[in-house]
């Protein structure tokens, strides 16, 4: 069983001199952070031009161009996003705290890569794009130690991974250099976050390869070492029946785990995920009680995504005529 | 009492002043360093609230003038400034020694950590501008205690320095 955090108890945090800069920003931007009645009242709306007036105002606002069409809004908002990252990575002491965010792209366009397709479909966050074409020639002297070190250790052929083991190798190495970034820095609030978003991306990660038939056992190995979380995996994958994983996992992501379970047999694993990623929401709002620290990037980096990923669901659902029960259903959570 | 001993008196005391604005100095430079960084990531996004984030960022520097006050006041009861020097006293040095050390060190802490709570207060300006009126007023709560120590300060240095209290002593 893992021992999770004390997710309940604010970890201590202290007031960093360094980061008043940044944090400063931040303070003047978190006032452009949408508040919960505006997803709502997006959601009702019928008309395509009075969603573009009612994003007036917001952080997407200048990259709403009148040529822009809208089945580019979720490119939009991943670029809004990006580029603000990026911006606040500049002005910050450390790296850290964005690159938790920026290297999610990484990876993906790894993933891109190894199934042997051409470009860098995704906004590149620490790893250049020439690097991401060297993977397509089979050279990954150049990638991440997390993913590289796994590959010079023991003996591991990529190229004879079929596409989920090879998913499963990328996702280990993410999960691995996002626990390497957080004990690069010093802030227990942002480890404790981390920590629940990588047993929650494990869980999910084990729980798609399971409904698709595979051998948990088989292929477990693809995703290892993930340090302290070695021994859930392992149990995990001794157990192929879901039903019992919430006692193994334990702690919150035990009872989200249990929970999710309750919900339709198709939207179990997308209910789990968005309750992790709400639980490590609600968690980095602690950061808002400390005037300058990196915590305050990564809170305010959360809710950004967490905007980002609402406006794209609820404009794209209004796109394709969803049902306004399931968007609201699938909005993030909205700090006040 | 010897020279000698009224020598390491005056030296004493004077120690004591550069000790009282030398400290002071020190924290209002620091305590307006950690608002002066708050305010000038603010400003990054919102130039318009210049006006608004000087008036806390110079709060933190009063302290600094506390201190120097201090360090005047001594150096001009001991005659230091303005002549007419008295015998200080070895017992009347180490006092004002560690009046000046004392009045210091209330001063250094009381900068920076106005300087934070200044921090905090730029915080809620930025969020909220309307709200710059009450945002002034946590840091001004740090400014109370800063006060006092210069007012004991003060106190202290004038009756210390009293003539008949140091010719009596010297007798």
């Amino acid at each position: 069983m893992t021992t999770l955090t004390t997710s309940l108890l604010p970890p201590s945090l202290k007031n960093r001199p360094e980061w008043g800069f940044v944090c400063g920003r931040i303070s003047a931007l978190e006032g452009k952070l949408l508040s919960k009645e505006f997803y709502p009242s997006i959601i009702e709306m019928h008309h395509t031009e009075d969603i573009f007036q009612h994003l007036q105002g917001t952080f997407i606002e200048d990259y709403l161009g009148p040529g822009i069409p809208w089945e580019d809004f979720s490119a939009v908002a991943d670029r809004c996003f990006y580029d603000l990252a990026v911006s606040i990575r500049e002005d910050s002491p450390s790296p850290v705290p964005a690159n938790l965010f920026l290297i999610r792209n990484d990876y993906l366009n790894i993933k891109y890569a190894l199934s042997r397709m051409e470009g860098v479909p995704f906004l590149p966050g620490t790893i250049s794009e020439h690097i991401i074409y060297s993977v397509l020639d089979r050279d990954y002297g150049d990638l991440p130690a997390p993913f590289r070190e796994r590959i010079t250790g023991p003996a591991m052929d990529l190229d004879e991974l079929d596409e989920t083991a090879s998913d499963v190798f990328v996702d280990g190495a993410y999960l691995r250099h996002m626990l390497d970034l957080a004990a690069q820095i010093d802030s227990p609030l942002i480890q404790v976050c981390v920590l629940e978003l990588v047993v929650g991306h494990t869980v999910s990660a084990l729980w798609r390869v399971l409904r698709q038939g595979r051998d948990l056992k088989s292929i477990v190995d693809y995703m290892m070492p993930l340090g302290e979380e070695n021994s859930l995996v392992f149990e995990l994958s001794d157990m192929p029946d879901p039903a019992v994983w919430p006692d193994i996992i334990g702690g919150e992501i035990g009872d989200l785990f249990s929970r999710a379970l309750q919900m339709p047999y198709d939207e179990q694993i997308s209910t789990f995920e968005l309750k992790v990623t709400n639980l490590v929401l609600h968690m980095a709002t602690y950061a808002r009680f400390e005037t300058s620290g990196p915590e305050r990037v990564f809170d305010f980096l959360m809710a950004l995504e967490a905007e980002m990923q609402n406006l794209k669901l609820v404009v794209t659902g209004k796109i394709n005529r969803i049902d306004a029960d399931v968007l609201g259903a699938r909005l993030r959570y909205v700090g006040g | 009492m010897t020279p000698e001993w009224i020598e390491i008196g005056r030296g004493l005391c004077y120690a004591g002043a550069g000790l009282a604005f030398g400290l002071a100095g020190a924290g209002s430079a620091y305590g307006i360093a950690i608002a002066s960084h708050a305010a000038a990531g603010v400003m990054r996004e919102k130039p318009e609230l210049f006006g608004r984030m000087l008036v806390m960022v110079a709060l933190p520097g009063t302290q600094g003038f506390y201190g120097f006050i201090a360090a005047i006041l001594i150096m001009t009861q001991t005659g230091l400034i303005g002549g007419g020097s008295l015998k200080i006293t070895l017992g009347t040095g180490i006092a004002l020694f560690f009046i000046g050390l004392g009045d210091g060190i209330a001063q250094l802490m009381s900068a920076i950590k106005q300087g934070e709570a200044s921090a905090a207060g730029i915080s809620l300006i930025a969020r909220r501008p309307e709200s710059a009126g009450r945002a002034i007023l946590f840091p001004a709560f740090v400014e109370t205690y800063a006060v006092v120590a210069l007012l004991a300060t003060i106190l202290f240095i004038i009756f210390l320095t009293q003539p008949s209290i140091i010719q009596q002593a010297v007798r």
